[in-house]
This record gives C-alpha cells, sequence and structure tokens, in this order.
C-alpha cells in the first residue's frame, strides 16, 4: 500500500535537508559565475597560452563525471595540504565544475553581443578592466539569463551527487528516511517532486526576471 | 554544524581553505583537548550502531560515544559519511575519529589504529521470516547479499567456497541489501550478528536470522590514524574500560541488542 | 602498483565493458523510446497523449538521474517492478536519456522548413511518405548535433549507476579502493581515463556529425 502518511510525516525533514540542496547549488552556481567569468575572458584572450589553459579547464570538468570530481577533491587536495571541511568541498567542487559550463555560455554571450560597443569603449580611452566589467558582463549576464538559470536547476540535480561527501541534503537525508522506514517508493518520489518544485520555481523566477530585464 | 555559521565558512569555498597541520609527531589527543571538540564520522545507516530518526543521529555509537566524550572532557562533533568514503577520509584527516563500527582484521590493524572492541561481529545470515534455510550450510547454492568492501564480505567469500557454491551480490549499505531481501531479489543477506539480531527483533514478521553465526568470531571496533591517533586511541581505551566496569556499557547494550554481553578489555588476536 | 594491475585489472576491465554498455543500450534504448513518443505527441491525440508526455518530460528534466534511479530500484517492487542493478540501470538510463531525446527531436521536427512539406504535399505525395522521406531525414540532420551532444552526457550519467551497485568501473575501482586502501591514486587515474574517453567519444561524434551535415554546410 501507498503511504501518504509517510510522506507527510517526513515532509519537514526533507524540507529541512532542502537548505543545503540550495545553499549548494546556489553558491555552486554564483562561484561558478565569477570563475567562469574569468575563464571566458581567458578564452577570448590573445594570448595562446591563456586561451589553451582555459579550454584546456573546460574540456577536464565536462568531460570528468561529477561524481568522480568529488571524490578527487574529497580524497585529492588533502593529500596536496588543502582540507577544507565538507560543505566548502562541496560547494568549491560544484562551483569549479559550473565555471566550465557557465565560462560557454558567457563566451557564446559575449560573442552576440556587437563588436562596435568594444571598439567604441576602448576608442573612448576605457581601459580592457572597465570594458570586461561595465560594457560585456553585465549585457553577457543579461543575454545568457536563460542559459544560466538552466545552469542553476542543473546544480540543483547535481547536488544530489555531493553525499559522497558528507552533506545530509535531500537525496542523502531520503535514502535516511527510506532505510529507517522502509518506504522506498514514498520517499524517494516525495524528494523526487520536492526537486521538482524547486526547479519549477526556478524556472518561474528565471522567466519573470527575464521579462524585467528586457522591458 | 549550523547552516549559518556554515554559510559563512563555505562562501565561494576558496575563502575556507585551511592547511592541514603536518608533522610526524602530532599527538591528537592535546590536539584535540585544545580544540574542545572532536569530529567522528560515521555512516547513519548501521543500525543499531547508527541511525537517523526524524533527522537526529541516535543509536548504540552515539549513546556510547556520548559517555566517552564525557569522560575525555570534550563535545563530539558528529558526521554522515557513506561508508566507502569513510577510511579514506580518515587517512587524509577530513575528520579526527572513525566512529562507525570497524570489524577488526590483521590488514587494517596494519593500517589504523584500533580501539578495544566495542561489539561482538560474528557472521551470520538473516532470510525472510519462513525462509527454508534452518542452518547456514543451507546457503549452497543461494542467492546472498553483503556490504561491498567489508570484512563480511571476505567471510562469505570465503565461507561459499567451503560449502560449494554462494552467489554473492555486493550493495553499498546493508540496508540496500535488506530491501532487495524482502522484495525477493536475494535469498538472504550475510552480516554482523548484532545488526541481524536487531533487524529481527524490530521486523519479526519480514526478517529472522539463521542460527549459529557461521563466520569466526570477530569483533567491532573504532578506529584512528596510526601514530598521530595512538594517544588518542589510548585514551579511549581507558574511558572504554571505565564505561565497562561501572555497567554503563551493559545499560547500552540492553537498551540497543536487547542483551548484555562481555567485551574483552585486552586487544583480541586478529 | 603492478601487483594491484595484475589482481584488478580483469575487474576493472569487465567494469568498463558494463560502462560501454549500460552506455550503448541506454541511448539506443532512450532514443528509441523518444522518437516513439515524439512521434506519438506530433501525430497522436493532443490530450490523451500530448499531455502525459509533457509531464513526463518535466518530471525527468526536473529531477535527479540518481533520485530517478532510486525510486526506479528501490521503489519499483512495491508496484511489482522487479529488476536487478543492471536492468534496473539500463531502463534508468533509457526513460531519462527519452525525456531528452523526444526534445530534440521534437525541436528538430520544428525546424523542418514549412516549404518542403508543403512543396510534397502540392506534388501529391502521400502523409506517410512526407513524413519518412522529407520530414524525418531534415529533421535527423539538424538534430544531429544535439542528439551526439546529449549521448556524450550520457556516458558520464553511467557512472552514478554504481549508486545501486552495478558493477560498472566506478563500483569496481571503488572496490578495489576499499579492499587495498589505496584511494588517492585509483580515483585520480579514473578521472584522467574518463577525460580522455570522453574526449574520444566527443571526437567521434563530431566526426559523425561532419559526415552526416557536410552538405548543408557546403551549400551555406
Amino acid at each position: 500500500m501507498f503511504s501518504f502518511q509517510t510522506i507527510v510525516e517526513n515532509l519537514p525533514t526533507l524540507l529541512g535537508a532542502a537548505r543545503y540542496t540550495l545553499l549548494i547549488s546556489v553558491l555552486g552556481c554564483a562561484q561558478g559565475l565569477i570563475l567562469g567569468a574569468l575563464l571566458c575572458a581567458a578564452a577570448l584572450s590573445k594570448r595562446t597560452a591563456l586561451r589553451r589553459a582555459a579550454g584546456l579547464y573546460v574540456s577536464f570538468f565536462r568531460g570528468v563525471p561529477l561524481l568522480i570530481q568529488l571524490l578527487v577533491a574529497y580524497y585529492l587536495l588533502p593529500v596536496v595540504g588543502i582540507n577544507v571541511p565538507p560543505l566548502a568541498a562541496a560547494v568549491l567542487t560544484v562551483g569549479l565544475c559550473a565555471a566550465a559550463y557557465l565560462s560557454e555560455v558567457l563566451r557564446g554571450s559575449i560573442n552576440a553581443i556587437p563588436k562596435g560597443q568594444a571598439e567604441a569603449a576602448l576608442a573612448i580611452g576605457m581601459s580592457p578592466g572597465d570594458l570586461w566589467v561595465r560594457v560585456l558582463l553585465p549585457q553577457a549576464l543579461k543575454i545568457g539569463l536563460p542559459a544560466i538559470v538552466n545552469e542553476l536547476i542543473l546544480l540543483v540535480k547535481a547536488s544530489s551527487l555531493v553525499t559522497v561527501v558528507g552533506i545530509v541534503e535531500i537525496t542523502r537525508m531520503s535514502q535516511s528516511i527510506a532505510s529507517s522506514t522502509y518506504r522506498y517508493l514514498e520517499i524517494y518520489l516525495a524528494a523526487a517532486f520536492l526537486y521538482l518544485a524547486i526547479n519549477l520555481v526556478i524556472a518561474a523566477a528565471g522567466r519573470l526576471l527575464e521579462r524585467r530585464l528586457t522591458v | 554544524m549550523t547552516l549559518r555559521l556554515s554559510l559563512k565558512s563555505a562562501l565561494f569555498g576558496l575563502s575556507a581553505l585551511t592547511l592541514t597541520a603536518s608533522g610526524a609527531l602530532a599527538d591528537q589527543l592535546s590536539d584535540i583537548k585544545a580544540a574542545g571538540k572532536i569530529v567522528a564520522a560515521t555512516e547513519m545507516h548501521y543500525a543499531p550502531f547508527d541511525m537517523l530518526e526524524k533527522g537526529e543521529y541516535v543509536g548504540f555509537d552515539r549513546d556510547l560515544f556520548d559517555e566517552i566524550a564525557k569522560e575525555l572532557g570534550v563535545t563530539p562533533e558528529y558526521q554522515d559519511l557513506p561508508w566507502t568514503s569513510i577510511l579514506p577520509g580518515l587517512e587524509v584527516s577530513k575528520f579526527d575519529f572513525v566512529l562507525a563500527p570497524v570489524t577488526m582484521t590483521a590488514e587494517r590493524a596494519e593500517r589504523y589504529a584500533f580501539t578495544l572492541p566495542i561489539s561482538d561481529s560474528t557472521v551470520a545470515f538473516v532470510q525472510r521470516t519462513g525462509g527454508d534455510m534452518t542452518a547456514p550450510e543451507d546457503a549452497k547454492g543461494k542467492t546472498v547479499g553483503v556490504q561491498k568492501g567489508t570484512a563480511q564480505q571476505a567471510q562469505l567469500e570465503a565461507y561459499g567456497e567451503k560449502i560449494g557454491g554462494i552467489k554473492i551480490k555486493e550493495y553499498g549499505t546493508p540496508d540496500e541489501a535488506y530491501a532487495d531481501l524482502m522484495t525477493g531479489r536475494l535469498d538472504a543477506v550475510a552480516g554482523s550478528a548484532p545488526l541481524l539480531d536487531y533487524l529481527a527483533k524490530t521486523r519479526p514478521e519480514q526478517f529472522s536470522v539463521v542460527k549459529p553465526p557461521f563466520g569466526k568470531p570477530t569483533y567491532f571496533a573504532w578506529v584512528a590514524r596510526k601514530g598521530e591517533g595512538d594517544t588518542l586511541v589510548a585514551a579511549i581505551n581507558e574511558a572504554l574500560i571505565k564505561i565497562q566496569d561501572d555497567g554503563r556499557m551493559a545499560a547500552l547494550q540492553e537498551k540497543w541488542f536487547g542483551a548484555a554481553t562481555e567485551l574483552p578489555q585486552e586487544m583480541p588476536e586478529l | 602498483m603492478l601487483e594491484m594491475l595484475h589482481r584488478y585489472g580483469p575487474d576493472l576491465l569487465t567494469g568498463f565493458g558494463l560502462t560501454l554498455l549500460t552506455w550503448v543500450l541506454g541511448t539506443v534504448g532512450g532514443l528509441v523510446l523518444g522518437f516513439f513518443l515524439e512521434m506519438a505527441r506530433r501525430f497522436g491525440p493532443r490530450f490523451w497523449i500530448g499531455w502525459p508526455i509533457r509531464a513526463y518530460v518535466e518530471f525527468i528534466r526536473g529531477t535527479p538521474f540518481l533520485v530517478q534511479l532510486f525510486v526506479l530500484y528501490y521503489g519499483g517492487p512495491l508496484i511489482g517492478l522487479r529488476l536487478d542493478a543492471l536492468p534496473a540501470g539500463v531502463l534508468g538510463l533509457s526513460l531519462y536519456g527519452a525525456a531528452y531525446f523526444t526534445e530534440i527531436l521534437r525541436a528538430g521536427f520544428d525546424a523542418v522548413p514549412k516549404g518542403q512539406i508543403e512543396a510534397a504535399r502540392a506534388i501529391g505525395l502521400p502523409g506517410r511518405t512526407i513524413v519518412w522521406r522529407i520530414m524525418l531525414p531534415v529533421m535527423m540532420v539538424s538534430a544531429l548535433p544535439a542528439l551526439v551532444n546529449f549521448a556524450i552526457i550520457l556516458t558520464k550519467e553511467t557512472v552514478i549507476l554504481s549508486m545501486i551497485t552495478v558493477p560498472e568501473i566506478m563500483f569496481q575501482t571503488q572496490t578495489m579502493m576499499s579492499e587495498t586502501f589505496a584511494f588517492v591514486l585509483p580515483i585520480l587515474i579514473l578521472a584522467l581515463f574518463f577525460w580522455g574517453f570522453v574526449e574520444v567519444i566527443s571526437r567521434f561524434g563530431r566526426r559523425l556529425e561532419r559526415r552526416f551535415t557536410h552538405y548543408l554546410l557546403e551549400e551555406s
């Protein structure tokens, strides 16, 4: 028998764990944007070495499954002397991975900005740094907004894997509840719908923001 | 770890980098006493030793370690990790101490510092109530689940060879194996006696233990890093003996396993 | 190191074989199912078929693959769906892939120029011929890059099957790590290995893409 009671009883616990899911995806996305902007600048740079390095970074973080990246971060970083608490390790790894994808999003958006703007900005004596921060990035964020929101949704889903570094977010909590109540179907479905609800809200908020920005 | 505190430390990950203290002569006990807390990791899906109830960590390990932390005069901090991440995490100093019950084996003792035994861990089979096994030998030709990478797995494999063939399926956690036993994917699950007794005690209509245990007598203990953790292990052993002698151990055993048993107060032969 | 390779080499190889197998079966299964879903949605009744498919796609795309696997593998038996880890993993991968593939195919169909369909109708081609000889080939060409791209993403999702105990490469590596107490090197090698594997697959995919779309590029 399908037991709705189990879901109702354990929903508050699951919602509590959802804070970590949100925290990791939002902070991971923020870190990904900052690092992604740097990577994107490197990828568009005139220097071959910088372009190569950015290309290598993107190819690595997009080529290796996130589950393996998380374990590498967990096992390997302390060996080279970097030991971070679990939550920081999770955010850091998710953010490093997001940066690879977001740098591509930003690059696409910057390519969509008319070249004349950059030329004009440089012509009136703006420094390359100012050009990036004041002209290119704000527009790239706006043009890339749908893709960035999409990336955030991907991160909410990807955060289900941080269980392996010791974060009790929605998925880990649902495993725990399922194993003590033996109500696998109910609890995992509840977890699935919780993710779905979060992602639908993010998608709706993204569309709202998009409309605001275009008006 | 509260959300607010961790939020600050997690901000962009990078800001929270801390370098690990190195140095071969580090003395973990005084470090822990200086910090006033000990971070212990376990997989909180291992009833009755470690489990989560309504999001809170409970179990035999928790109760026992709360007592030990009191003896040491430090605050315990508990971390939940999948079993496959626990020993590697200990090696790279992700936390101070492994609170998961680790079966004592000679290979592991070469690599890690074991505390005194905290419980018996001899391997037995559990089947669905009403199943056709009456003795462990009946496992011949059956499909049996076991947690991967555990000492129980090694014993099950050896036993399978001895009685002439057991189909073994590996699982990430014992819970998954029990679930598959319940759904009929498995005929039996091999595991340590205290876990199986607890399972059968809490859900007698679904599970029953096949008596007697088939494995050679083994024990569960906790684990610290070798060298650096030696002082910590000595202090914990001292507390364990005290807790056994004043009867607190027996009370906890009654509470979680249903019966009190004597434990060795010296390191058993491995 | 050599001794470890000798002892675990065969397991790691079969693990990699399973990684390849689950990937190929999951991709093919996802493509076939995704294609049927799209055909049903495009040519079937909107209310009875269109909406359930829409809900299915939203569900799969809005939830983590790991949770979908848990629902299928641990929750399935409650409704009588009792699968072993490997079939459950392949089915899970197919169900997951189908939701994405069907959306890619939809975009491909939408991109078929209306003029071509109208022209085919004008010269009196039957509806079935229009679908199979005009819409499908044209659709495939425009959808191919996205299809290849998603197939590459699926290679990475196969490691998640280790969490429901499918003994693929990740699972085998973890077993080896817990038995040998060697943790750092194996996981690092696995990461580099996957990097190379995905690079090779992407190169191959891009070549495939060029082969099927080169005449479009020449035109433009």
